[in-house]
């Protein structure tokens, strides 16, 4: 598979992360080997295969439905990097 | 006075209990210790109550009121999180995360009443093998300080092999105990996922992450297991039966071993000295008495493919969380809420870490997602299938545990050459299966290891066996 500048910059813009013009044609290279060794799947045969997305077929232990006191919004807001009044702080969203 | 640090768990448990030594005196030890070999980086930080943790279990010994593992000073890989420490993931991102609470892990094990010495240093968000992508600077191996430790524990591997610590904690998705064991000539076991509680482990890749044990022999190992295994109902993947009581169940005679060797795997090694030490240890365990019995096992070829869509589409979705508002790194004055995102993710987080949230999600992308990350699925259903078919006629699978002996620092630059290292060790955690490589062996003084691989929920047999072949030979003592 060829990643283009194009897709690059979509899977780049999916994950929030900002890629520097200056390592994008190495980045690519990488990424098209990883590519290229992830496609020896494309060898085997898969029709009628169930998909697997966990090892454990019983993996359902969900807790009672009931409040605890792990929230603790003024313990976890001391690590925040910008709060106030309870609330996070970001660039203003709405103009 | 003796080098306590070169005791096992077991004769330090013996020793504290018939006070011929403190615990004060066995942590002042091993901080000493990691004092002189700060040129390993083997820490990225120290616990400064240690010694006060230390005093506590004196205290209680006193009293005889200790608990299994009374006074004995351990180290955990820095992706457990312990409440009011720094737990950094060896990330940027969360250089200066202090955590708010503490992993089941951590927990147990202070319940245990352990003596944290400190947090070890890792690849970023556990993603590498051989410990270059840590924020925090390389681990180097004490056996040859040229070359790597192997990763993503390679701190937690090096503190055991150099007698930094009792023991320590590590997590495995790929290989990430195994491999660093091998690398540094010591035991490490991954145990069944879902053995192992993952919560306040950071996670990477939820359906392959599990936390587990590196030590100096299979008996230390079992024994530090024990205490930290067990159903967790904060972990839902958490698995809901009774823990075995491993260290008696590693020493017990009734075990019994049919060990199956995957013949197209061993034909295929590539490695002379790989392959040479994988009879030699055949033939240590044949001497032993344990029964051996050729198996195939098909579509084991595939496991890195299929790791490599798997792995990183779960670590693009958990890493979402990392985005400059909650905690973590935040960029200097971003101008929108998409530059805060994008430009504090990518200051955050390193290469590789970057490198595997893009594969992940360009294979979940819209348009690729069937032909990437729904036929790998499939495939890791044919993958475990092929391990319970192997089941049903041997109890264990004995394989290598690394392709080669460690190599030499910055000399592997290709990502796929890099990912290549965990060939052997992927297949037990995309099927979810427990395993352990001990030593068996070195090359030009570098260790190599031996991988046994069991069936769900076998740990204590897998620890029988090393123990049986460590009773047979003396590799984990040299």
């Amino acid at each position: 598979m060829k990643i283009s500048e194009e897709i690059l910059n979509n899977i780049s813009s999916l994950s929030k992360i900002k890629i520097d013009e200056k390592i994008k044609s190495d980045l690519i290279k990488d990424l098209e080997s990883i590519l290229k060794m992830v496609e020896e799947m494309n060898k085997i045969d898969t029709s009628g295969i169930e998909p697997m997305s966990h090892p454990l077929e019983e993996a359902d232990n969900l807790r009672k439905d009931e409040a605890t006191d792990e929230i603790k919004r003024d313990e976890y807001q001391k690590f925040a990097p910008q709060t106030d009044d309870g609330f996070y702080l970001t660039p203003k969203v709405i103009e | 006075m003796e080098d306590l640090s070169k005791l096992s768990l077991v004769e330090q448990i013996n020793g504290l209990k018939s006070k011929k030594f403190s615990s004060i005196e066995l942590t002042e030890f091993y901080l000493k210790r990691i004092d002189q070999e700060k040129v390993l980086n083997s820490f990225i930080s120290l616990n400064e109550n240690a010694l006060k943790e230390a005093k506590k279990s004196d205290e209680k010994i006193a009293k005889n009121k200790s608990s299994s593992l009374e006074g004995i000073p351990i180290a955990h890989k820095d992706i457990f999180c312990i409440k009011d420490q720094k737990t950094t993931c060896g990330s940027k991102m969360l250089e200066n995360f202090i955590s708010p609470y503490s992993s089941t892990v951590y927990e147990k094990l202070s319940s245990s009443g352990t003596v944290n010495l400190g947090k070890t240093n890792m690849d970023e968000f556990a993603m590498g093998s051989s410990n270059e992508t840590s924020f925090f600077g390389s681990v180097l191996n004490p056996i040859d300080p040229e070359r790597v430790p192997g990763g993503s524990s390679g701190g937690s591997a090096t503190a055991v092999a150099a007698n930094l610590c009792s023991f320590a904690t590590g997590t495995d998705t790929g290989g990430s105990i195994r491999q660093p064991a091998a690398f540094c000539g010591i035991t490490g076991i991954k145990p069944t996922y879902g053995r192992v509680s993952r919560w306040g482990m950071i996670a990477f890749a939820s359906s392959l992450d599990q936390g587990g044990i590196f030590a100096k022999n299979a008996l230390d190992a079992a024994l530090a297991l024990e205490n930290i295994a067990g159903f967790d109902e904060k972990d839902s993947t958490s698995i809901n039966k009774k823990v075995p009581p491993f260290f008696n169940q590693a020493k017990s005679k009734d075990e019994e071993h049919v060990v199956g060797i995957p013949k197209k795997i061993i034909e295929d090694i590539k490695d002379d000295n790989v392959k040479n030490n994988f009879f030699e240890s055949l033939d240590i365990l044949k001497k032993s008495g344990v029964k051996v019995k050729e198996i195939d096992l098909k579509n084991i070829q595939y496991s890195l493919p299929v790791y490599y869509v798997i792995a990183p589409a779960e670590c693009s979705a958990n890493l979402s969380r990392y985005d400059g508002v909650r905690f973590g790194h935040r960029c200097e004055n971003p101008k929108d809420l998409d530059d805060l995102y994008e430009r504090s993710r990518a200051e955050g987080f390193g290469e590789e870490v970057k490198k595997r949230i893009l594969i992940g999600t360009y294979c979940l992308s819209a348009g690729y997602y069937d032909a990437y990350y729904l036929k790998a699925q499939k495939i890791r259903n044919l993958i475990k299938q092929s391990f319970m078919d192997a089941f049903k006629e041997v109890s264990s699978i004995m394989m290598p545990t690394c392709a080669n002996v460690s190599f030499k620092l910055n000399s592997i630059q290709n990502p796929v050459e890099m990912y290549e290292q965990d060939i052997y060790t992927i297949p037990a955690n995309l099927a979810g299966l427990p395993a352990i490589s001990i030593p068996s062996g070195k090359i030009n003084k570098l260790p190599l290891g031996i991988q046994f691989i069991g069936n769900y929920l076998e740990e204590g047999n897998l620890l029988n066996l090393s123990n049986k072949f460590q009773q047979n030979s003396n590799f984990h003592n040299e």
